[in-house]
């Protein structure tokens, strides 16, 4: 579906996209994550045809977006990163107007426009005005509204940044259903836990370049230990981690606290407890995509 | 989930299907605000016709002014027009064009679809175009019933105003492209428009300007526009200077819309 070898994408001096290589093949859902700023929406609007790019190679469909923009986008639905909704019309007339622009029949984007509603559990909102929608409501009317020319790839950029986790929840499960049905999807995030759910496969991203690539279970293998001890230490008591050196197979300390990368969280503890470490809270978990990231570039996804 | 199914071969609309779908959209959203620009585009226009044209006129009339043998509400009249279409064009120009790329970005979602930056451009300008067909032929209508034109070839004269009127439309949507917040706008309506509007011929000959201001004033459009109107209000057109007026009016739209594609061009696919 997608294709790209040493993409890259510059604003004046900056390089936004350096150089990175992908492919994306029908039916997955493929992920970029990465921090703010690490051109994941570079290489979104690039892939989605609006954006140029500076250098290398890009098919989309087995186009070039720089000769057949229009073509790719007609099959593409877009969910933005910023709502764009028109604010003035109807939950329903914001669906009929987008779906005229993919020269659809008027017809057949009624229908759809239905039935879209119904899949993102607007119908009963249907002539209600968007303005006073909540965020989680738009949002699902921008998805709904990226299907409604039936694409045949979907691309979605921070789907459920700034929603609540009850709107984050029914937002990933309107995606769920839609991979189930063999829709492809690529969607870019900042939250491990976004990627770990949705994502067949995914890129690293970090300062325009890939650093990393695989399912979510093979990059936690690859990169870090099974599991993760966390301590939390009051004020002033970070000095403490250099008597940790050696108690785990990693050890990170951030901020606000240190982790521990281990096989085995119990035996870690306890090795932590004999050392006279004595930390205001221990948490033993499973390592995440973000301590992937941690173990790669030494920071965390989200500040 | 039958639709999300089957997947047609959508058919692939043309250009100007897809500039119609925009022009379309115009006027659904139209339809939810229109209230709100009533006054401004209908009875700002139509007082200013019987205070002005009407009134005042009486007045200058008495005081036999020479004013080529037209009474004053003839002589004005036209030149209302002309300005009523320059306000409504540089509106429908500017604001629409800042609401889709900064207020409610609906550009941004349209530039998503097939939709290419030109075809999205002509959709603004022919919605631009309808409204100021609207709104001149509404005031035409009016002025005539107050018995301000003389000549059958005032019929012409609303033609001439949208031409008016897209002149300012088109430039103005390159300025609102361009420029990073709508304080610009502001200045261009209350320090190139509004004096435009008082001192281009609208309300007196241009030879009682002083005189390093009369060549000025006839640089601006909107003179031209005034100009092209009260001929054919008063059914003495010069085919020289008209072809001079429509030419100049014409190039303006050209080269607003040459440069509002561009500057839509950097902001939707940058």
């Amino acid at each position: 579906m997608v294709e790209a070898r040493g993409l890259s994408k510059r604003f004046g001096d900056f390089l936004a996209v350096d150089s990175v290589d992908f492919a994306v093949v029908a039916g997955e859902t493929f992920g970029f994550l990465g921090p703010n700023g690490a051109g994941k929406s570079s290489t979104m609007r690039m892939i989605g045809a609006v954006s140029p790019r500076a250098g290398g190679e890009l098919l989309v469909f087995g186009l070039d977006p720089a000769a057949d923009g229009p073509a790719i986008r007609q099959r593409l639905g877009v969910v933005p990163q910023q709502d764009n909704l028109d604010l003035e019309l109807t939950v329903f007339e914001n669906l009929f107007v987008y779906g005229r622009y993919f020269g659809l029949p008027a017809k057949l984007v009624r229908e759809r426009a239905q039935e879209l509603l119904e899949f993102v559990q607007l119908a009963e909102r249907r002539d209600h005005r968007v303005e006073p929608l909540s965020g989680g409501m738009k949002r699902r009317l921008t998805i709904a509204r990226a299907l409604v020319n039936a694409p045949e790839l979907m691309l979605l950029d921070e789907p459920t940044t700034g929603l609540d986790p009850q709107a984050r929840h029914a937002v990933w499960e309107r995606l769920y259903r839609l991979k189930q049905q063999g829709v492809t999807l690529v969607l870019t995030t900042h939250y491990m836990d976004e990627a770990e759910q949705l994502c067949d496969r995914l890129v690293v991203m970090d300062r325009g370049r890939i650093v990393a690539e695989g399912s979510p279970r093979e990059l936690i293998a690859r990169y870090v230990e099974r599991e993760v001890v966390e301590l939390r230490f009051a004020a002033g008591g970070d000095g403490r981690a250099g008597t940790l050196d050696g108690v785990g197979k990693r050890v990170e300390v951030l901020a606000d606290r240190v982790l521990i990368g281990t096989d085995d969280g119990d035996a870690t503890v306890a090795a932590v407890h004999a050392r006279g470490v004595e930390p205001d809270s221990v948490l033993v978990r499973r390592s995440t995509l973000e301590d992937v990231f941690l173990s790669i570039t030494g920071r965390t996804l989200v500040d | 989930m039958t639709a999300l199914a089957a997947r047609a071969p959508a058919p692939a609309p043309g250009s100007l299907y897809r500039a119609a779908m925009v022009l379309a959209w115009n006027a659904r959203t139209y339809r939810r605000t229109w209230r709100a620009t009533v006054t401004i585009s209908f009875l700002n226009p139509i007082f200013f016709l019987l205070s002005v044209g009407v009134l005042l006129g009486d007045l200058v009339d008495r005081r036999g002014a020479d004013l080529g043998g037209l009474s004053y509400l003839e002589f004005v009249a036209p030149g209302l027009l002309a300005a009523t279409a320059m306000q409504l064009g540089a509106g429908e120009g500017a604001f629409p064009v800042m609401a889709g790329l900064r207020w409610v970005r609906s550009y941004h979602a349209i530039a998503a679809t097939p939709v290419r930056v030109p075809e999205l451009l002509a959709g603004v300008l022919a919605w631009a175009c309808l409204r100021l067909a609207v709104g001149t032929v509404v005031f035409a209508a009016v002025a005539a019933a107050f018995g301000a034109f003389t000549s059958p070839l005032a019929a012409l004269a609303p033609a001439a105003a949208v031409l008016c009127g897209l002149a300012f439309a088109a430039p103005l949507a390159a300025v609102s492209a361009s420029v990073d917040s709508s304080l610009a706008l502001t200045g261009i309506f209350r320090f190139v428009l509004l004096p435009m509007f008082l001192l281009s011929g609208t309300f007196f000959p241009l030879e009682r300007l002083p005189g390093w201001l009369e060549p000025v004033a006839w640089a601006t459009p909107l003179w031209h526009g005034v100009a092209l109107c009260r001929s054919l209000a008063a059914g003495d057109v010069d085919a020289a200077a008209a072809l001079v007026h429509v030419g100049y009016l014409l190039a303006l739209l050209a080269l607003g819309a040459v440069l509002a594609t561009r500057a839509l061009e950097r902001r939707l696919r940058q």
